[in-house]
């Protein structure tokens, strides 16, 4: 009986001695590797990166940084999806930059926008039915959180270049000139 | 005695009557007095906003008007929600900047300065409106440049001149904008609410064709004459037609008691309307079938085609649709009215109609006028310039689509006398000139001087792409 117990506590402590270093490093692999820094040391993000730096989506008085995960990945506490996409981005992010001969950042960003959920956007904006000041985003909103089968849209058809536009300085958000309004349906679902 | 006592009388009256006349003149004038629309700005708008208000409503008091009677002003939408542009962008007014400058103007003050478009494209209702801006970009009518530029011969042959293309036929069909060097739209190409209007964003159509500017009505649009504007005269003449039928009679006799102004999705047949108008059938919402804004949606013929085809099959621009769903669409609104035999039996008439042109008055037509290019008689270099291109382009162009739209829209006059009674002698006389050619080998007569045929061949490059 006794020497069942030490065998069990042994294991246990065997166990503990292994996944804790294994469950640390992952955690920090997982960690460093969601930085934009990280995202940044491949040449070919490193201009998405430049751009969303100069963003409003870095920028306002708020003091909220988006980062690039915030957007691209789904929400860490979806832990098996998060894993999962963040290996499979990973891995093919490494394979096609050996495989792939140039880097086609116009391509690349219609790829992004295709894979798109409207539920990254809403893990931050929430409250997109009561906007007083706006009454033609409050319009708009309704149509897509409640969309007519076959008008599905996501908030990126609307609200694009928002980012990852190139711009000569920093855009802060409480400073811009004019009000922000998306632009309109993408030139793609207009038929043009 | 008498006669002195007379003439003050008689000069009493005729002052009386001078006064008279005077007073009612003024009198008639008075509904005329200037009151200025009031708009107390008392909901919040960025001040950009208040100073679009404050200054347009004293330089351009119609335009502020009708902007404070619309449903965008109850909701709060103002001139920036709609003109507002990002600066950088290619359609920036570049004279507008000027006003900012101007102390003898209301707000005219630097502070206010936004950069802002003249141009509204459908992509900025999108904003607010994407649903009904996407089923607009797929129909005929967002379409109709790139339609009109692969058939029609008075463009691709260059058989008239430039103006008479921007005050005739891109005026319904839309100019494609070009924003010049400088920054400015390029006046051969705006003024234009044509429906397929080509616009700088490259978004396509013109969404004030039907509701007005700066009305923005649905009312406006649900009237005949949003689209009597367009729909008119010997080559579509949908209007005449309506005004012939039976529907358009009803509407001309009750429209006191029509309901326009019911709200999007509550228009109801025999409750706010007794017969339908245009929107009715071909885009507003009945019964079961959702309304939409793709005017080519309920149709299961392109009555307007030289041949007769299914929307489907309309080479120069297929709809994505399927004609038998789309004509059980259309029943589904006649349904609200009529009973199944009725519609069933309307529509055999129509098919029949259809049929008969394709088979007897098109296709022969078609085989000998190929024949005759075929054997030389007729030169293809242009169109037009030989008298029997006419006669045919007449045939299909003018009688033939009087005849089937005619029969469509039920106005007896059009389907026969206006329409397949035309197409008779029109037939008749284009064979007997092309069995005349055929039978002497001459070849037909070209008109030397073809008058103003100075018009570009060129396709716009930015719907076609580069060309040659």
């Amino acid at each position: 009986m006794k020497k069942k117990y030490i065998i069990g506590a042994f294991l246990v402590l065997l166990g503990i001695i292994i996944s804790f270093p294994l469950f640390s490093m992952t955690y920090y692999t997982m960690v460093r590797t969601s930085t934009p820094e990280f995202c940044a040391s491949c040449h070919e993000i490193k201009p998405a990166v430049r751009a969303w730096r100069a963003s409003t989506h870095a920028n306002n008085a708020a003091g909220v940084v988006v980062d690039c995960m915030d957007c691209h990945l789904p929400a860490p506490q979806n832990t098996f999806e998060f894993l999962f996409a963040k290996t499979y981005h990973g891995v093919k992010d490494v394979a096609v930059h050996f495989i792939a001969r140039e880097y086609d950042r116009k391509k690349a960003r219609t790829a992004a926008y295709a894979a798109f959920e409207n539920s990254e956007c809403q893990k931050c904006h929430r409250n997109l039915l009561y906007m007083p000041q706006s009454r033609g985003a409050m319009r708009a909103h309704r149509t897509v959180l409640y969309a007519r089968p076959g008008y599905e849209l996501k908030c990126v058809d609307c609200h694009y270049d928002l980012v990852h536009n190139d711009k000569a300085s920093v855009m802060f958000r409480q400073y811009r000139e004019v009000p922000y309004q998306a632009k309109g349906l993408k030139p793609e679902k207009l038929g043009s | 005695m008498r006669r002195p006592s007379f003439l003050p009388a008689f000069g009493l009256l005729l002052v009386g009557l001078l006064l008279y006349g005077g007073f009612s003149a003024v009198n008639a004038q008075q509904p005329n007095f200037p009151v200025v629309k009031e708009y107390r700005i008392e909901r919040s708008v960025p001040p950009q906003a208040v100073a679009c208000i404050e200054c347009h409503r004293a330089t351009t008091p119609g335009v502020f008007a009708d902007w404070a009677k619309s449903r965008h002003a109850s909701a709060n939408i103002t001139c920036l929600d709609c003109h507002l542009v990002q600066s950088g962008e290619e359609d920036i007014a570049q004279g507008h900047e000027k006003y900012y400058g101007r102390s003898d103007l209301p707000y005219g003050e630097s502070q206010y300065k936004v950069p802002i478009a003249s141009i509204v494209t459908p992509k900025d209702c999108s904003r607010c409106h994407p649903d009904e801006v996407t089923q607009y970009s797929r129909s005929k009518h967002a379409n109709t440049l790139e339609i009109i530029w692969k058939i029609d011969p008075w463009l691709n042959k260059g058989m008239n001149s430039a103006n008479e293309r921007k005050t005739g036929c891109f005026n319904c069909h839309g100019t494609v904008i070009k924003i010049d060097a400088k920054g400015g739209i390029d006046p051969a190409t705006w003024p234009n609410a044509g429906v397929g209007r080509l616009n700088a964003d490259g978004s396509k159509g013109s969404c004030t064709s039907c509701h007005t500017r700066h009305r923005f009505s649905i009312a406006e649009a649900r009237m005949p004459e949003a689209c009597d504007q367009c729909h008119l005269g010997p080559d579509h003449p949908q209007i005449e037609i309506y005004n012939e039928s039976k529907h358009g009679t009803m509407y001309h006799a009750y429209k006191e008691e029509y309901n326009f102004k019911a709200a999007p999705g509550t228009w109801t047949a025999g409750v706010d309307y007794r017969a339908p108008t245009c929107a009715v059938c071909h885009m507003s919402g009945s019964g079961k079938v959702m309304g939409t804004h793709d005017v080519t949606e309920r149709l299961s013929w392109e009555t307007q085609a030289p041949l007769t085809v299914r929307p489907q099959d309309f080479k120069p621009f297929p709809a994505k649709t399927d004609w038998q769903v789309e004509r059980e669409k259309m029943k589904n609104v006649c349904r609200q009215c009529h009973s199944d035999a009725w519609i069933n039996d309307f529509y055999n008439g129509f098919d029949n109609a259809v049929t008969e042109y394709n088979d007897v008055y098109f296709k022969p037509a078609k085989a000998t006028l190929d024949e005759l290019y075929e054997k030389g008689l007729l030169s293809k270099e242009k169109f037009f310039d030989e008298h029997l291109e006419v006669e045919y382009y007449e045939l299909w162009h003018h009688e033939g689509r009087r005849a089937r739209m005619g029969a469509m829209m039920m106005a007896p006059d059009y389907a026969w006398w206006h329409g397949f009674y035309e197409c008779k002698l029109r037939f008749n006389k284009f064979m007997e000139g092309a069995g005349h050619l055929v039978k002497t080998g001459e070849k037909a007569y070209i008109y030397p001087n073809f008058p103003n045929a100075t018009g570009s061949t060129q396709r716009p490059e930015k719907i076609f792409g580069p060309q040659q």
